[in-house]
């Protein structure tokens, strides 16, 4: 019986020795989309672990001391940049201890390097609510831009693994393709509502907006992050009746009532979407998310 | 680059005439008049040769001519981007949007979806992350001559962003706490135990705190805390609350560092109080670390275990002398501790020093739940005795909730515990003037729990107890065992401000010297952070 506890920590130990001398890459992505690129490219060469949860909101997740052992073990990491998850990261890097996901290092990918954000403020004020210095960091959901993460994740993966670089190549060409053969369904389905007027909660959408030629510039929030008031939803609705705008656009972990009430009061329909495959049922990977955006906004469009 | 491409194809068409000329130029003598017909073959080759070059040389004219196009709308797009963007302001986030040139889709059913597009990606595809340029930062060079994105752009002369982010070289941050406060209790600075709790009746500016941090170079992250604080009678005091450097590349999962810092005793005993979920410090930290808790200079090494849970193992050693090592090397008020004449102990050895231990654990115990529990211990000499030693115990467990669907946050629950255990040898001070040598077994605890129910807004309340051995000898209102009851209600307009309305009921038992009393008091705290806003540890 004395020897026991020893004993336990011994094989503990030995356990995770073990299991750091694994043979397949391990990749933290922070956000689910993130996620969903590294499986789609590293297929069974990576063990892919997504730090926040795809329904909640990926301005305020807690840094929860798992994620420090999660990112302490990790041979690639994928973040947003743009400041995007500024609020928890930056403490779980300074416990990480993990020289292989330094900024700089083949290890770290920072997916909106090189992507030309939208809706850069030109006076950062806090006045303005929770603006994005940098630009609007909800750019993954343009399947363009997402072709050119995905190429960037392809990197990483064969730099820190060459053995299985033409597999993470060949993996990366053939998503490409399905985005480019895929663009022309998207495109088609959203065809016919050029230049129509949506709703959205939050400004997560500029990007949807810009690839399909949609117009999402009226927001529940009267500044970004900050609550709806009753007057501005008056605004709101007086605004979408004038437009005639039919959609309201809601994401997982927004206050769905208070779309609900505008939509009571406009006739809108409110299309349940998110950002991160996952959130909604049967979007596991970012094919089958955006396809379901597509999908319920053109349904939601061509109701009217 | 297409200057090698015309200059091609002028050969090209050079020779072409050349060639052309000569085979229909007319026989020019009796010489020319036999040519055989090999010879006219090989004139048709060389011409079909020549041919067959200029048309690669006009074919690669033209792919040129289409791709500097292609390049040229690709700039007049992001120059109709960057115009958008200037002309729409932070306020109007979605006017850019709207301001954006042609949108990409296609305008007829028959065209093609358009599959690439060179207004939303910097860089070429086939280029690697590494060689990039700055996020949103055009690579052309007509960008930089006409228009270079107004924010986006790093300006070696401009002044140093305060927003945070990837440009920066230094975050800055100032918290502004203030409250109001009403007692029963006339005295407010005998009933509050913490040093930036209220002190007085009235208005109180009790953290008034400067935050800098920012990476020092490839091995060094570097952080300052430094407090302003105004006394009751409104003379502006400064206190270094932190200033350290830490290890980042350090090999087997260790961390150093070095530098004014907070000790890690405990949880609460760790963080700025404008993290704290209450308007003051708990009675025990207050009473057994001391109202600035346990903080001092010195060195601290942590080790992140290799278990598959997080399990970190630290040892701090701090110099622990005077009012911020309250329980060590402490001199007291006018030279006077617990009734006793300190010695002002100089620091003659390593057994002077004050050693922090600590192991903290966390697991996951769902998607939305986590668990972390600590324990941790303080030793070193007090000022009472020319051998007196202090040694404390503590133990600590924080649980969080948090919604998978939550919006800023909200909604969660935080239950946090802390308890703690001292054992401090009051010696008879200098010249043995004290009647007698005590040792005083001193315990306490408090309970919290925090709701956050609707975004904004959340409801706390804390239970407090504090048990401080009774003595015959020792005469000091520090000394005496009480509890509290404290309720409060928050509200965070934004992340960056917030409104705190909290009730305290304390009850001061009877002892020896002092008679049982209550006392209740209202506290109405507002804060403002300005500035990158540090991220915030579990």
């Amino acid at each position: 019986m004395k020897h026991t506890a020893p004993l336990l920590l011994t094989s503990a130990l030995l356990l995770t020795l073990g299991s750091t001398a694994h043979a397949k890459l391990q990749v933290v992505a922070t956000l689910a989309d993130f996620g969903a690129l590294a499986t789609q490219i590293g297929g069974d060469h990576v063990d892919v672990t997504v730090l926040a949860k795809p329904t909640e909101d990926e301005h305020f997740v807690d840094a929860r001391p798992s994620f420090v052992v999660k990112l302490r073990n990790a041979d690639v990491l994928i973040e947003g940049g743009a400041e995007l998850e500024l609020g928890w990261l930056p403490p779980l890097l300074q416990n990480a201890r993990n020289e292989k996901i330094e900024i700089g290092a083949p290890g770290r990918v920072v997916a909106s390097q090189g992507i030309i954000l939208m809706n850069v403020p030109v006076g950062a004020t806090r006045a303005a609510g929770d603006v994005h210095a940098l630009g609007n960091p909800h750019y993954m959901i343009d399947p363009i831009i997402a072709k050119t993460v995905a190429q960037r994740i392809a990197q990483s993966f064969a730099a820190c693994d060459g053995a299985n670089a033409a597999i993470y190549d060949t993996n990366y060409a053939g998503f490409a393709g399905t985005i480019d053969t895929k663009l022309q369904e998207w495109g088609k389905a959203m065809l016919p509502f050029k230049g129509a007027s949506v709703v959205a909660y939050h400004d997560s959408w500029p990007y949807l907006a810009h690839r399909f030629g949609v117009t999402i510039d009226t927001f529940l929030e009267p500044k970004p992050g900050i609550p709806p008031s009753p007057s501005h939803l008056a605004e709101v609705i007086e605004k979408m009746n004038a437009r005639k705008i039919k959609a309201i656009i809601v994401e997982p972990f927004q206050n769905r009532k208070i779309a609900e009430k505008v939509a009571a009061s406009t006739g809108a329909r409110i299309v349940d979407a998110a950002q991160y495959p996952g959130a909604l049922p049967n979007t596991e990977t970012y094919v089958a998310l955006i396809d379901a955006l597509v999908s319920r906004l053109a349904a939601a469009l061509g109701e009217q | 680059m297409n200057t090698s491409v015309l200059f091609q194809t002028i050969l090209g068409l050079a020779l072409l005439s050349v060639g052309a000329a000569s085979a229909q130029a007319p026989p020019a003598g009796p010489s020319s008049a036999p040519a055989t017909a090999a010879q006219q073959t090989g004139d048709l080759q060389s011409l079909k040769a020549q041919m067959l070059q200029m048309q690669t040389g006009l074919r690669a004219l033209q792919a040129e001519h289409r791709r500097e196009v292609a390049d040229l709308k690709a700039q007049v797009q992001n120059l109709h981007r960057t115009i958008a963007n200037l002309r729409g302001t932070a306020a109007t986030p979605g006017a850019s949007a709207a301001g954006c040139a042609e949108p990409a889709p296609a305008t007829s059913s028959d065209a093609p979806f358009p599959t690439g597009d060179a207004s939303v990606v910097a860089a070429p595809a086939a280029r690697g992350p590494q060689a990039a340029a700055p996020a949103a930062f055009p690579t052309t060079d007509a960008s930089v001559t006409s228009a270079p994105p107004a924010a986006a752009a790093p300006r070696l002369t401009g002044p140093i962003t305060i927003a945070g982010g990837a440009r920066s070289v230094l975050n800055i941050s100032f918290d502004g706490q203030f409250s109001a406060a009403t007692s029963s209790q006339k005295n407010l600075d005998a009933l509050e135990v913490g040093d930036h709790d209220p002190q007085q009746r009235g208005f109180n500016a009790r953290n008034l705190e400067l935050a800098l941090d920012g990476a020092v170079d490839p091995y060094f992250e570097g952080f300052a805390n430094v407090v302003f604080k105004l006394d009751n009678d409104n003379e502006t005091s400064v206190e270094v609350e932190e200033a350290f450097m830490q290890t980042t590349t350090l090999p087997w999962n260790l961390q150093a560092k070095g530098g004014q810092f907070f000790a890690p005793l405990g949880r609460v005993n760790q963080q700025h109080p404008h993290a704290w979920d209450f308007v003051d410090a708990p009675l025990v930290s207050g009473r057994l670390l001391g109202p600035d808790g346990l903080r001092g200079t010195g060195a601290q090494v942590a080790w992140l275990t290799p278990l598959p849970w997080y399990s970190q193992l630290s040892l701090a050693v701090q110099n622990g002398n005077g009012g911020t090592g309250y329980s060590f090397r402490n001199g007291g008020d006018d030279g006077i501790f617990y009734g006793r004449t300190t010695f002002d102990r100089r620091l003659g050895g390593v057994e002077d020093l004050v050693f922090v231990p600590r192991l903290e654990n966390s697991v996951d115990l769902s998607p939305t739940q986590t668990l972390l529990v600590g324990a941790s211990g303080a030793f070193g000499p007090n000022d009472t005795g020319t051998d007196a030693r202090t040694e404390i115990y503590g133990v600590d467990v924080f649980y969080k909730w948090k919604s998978a669907h939550s919006e800023g946050g909200w909604p969660f629950v935080k239950w946090q515990s802390e308890a703690l255990m001292r054992r401090f040898e009051a010696g008879r001070g200098v010249a043995d003037a004290f009647p007698v040598g005590e040792t005083f077994d001193d315990w306490g605890a408090y309970s919290q729990i925090v709701w956050g129910f609707r975004k904004g807004w959340t409801g706390a309340l804390r239970t407090d107890f504090l048990h401080m051995e009774e003595s015959a000898v020792t005469d000091d209102p520090q000394r005496q065992s009480r509890w509290r009851l404290s309720p409060n209600v928050t509200w965070f307009p934004t992340e960056f401000s917030k409104f705190r309305l909290q009730y305290n009921h304390d009850f001061l038992e009877a002892n020896h010297f002092l008679g049982s009393d209550d006392a209740d008091s209202l506290f109405l705290q507002f804060e403002f952070s300005l500035g990158a806003h540090a991220a915030h540890k579990f």
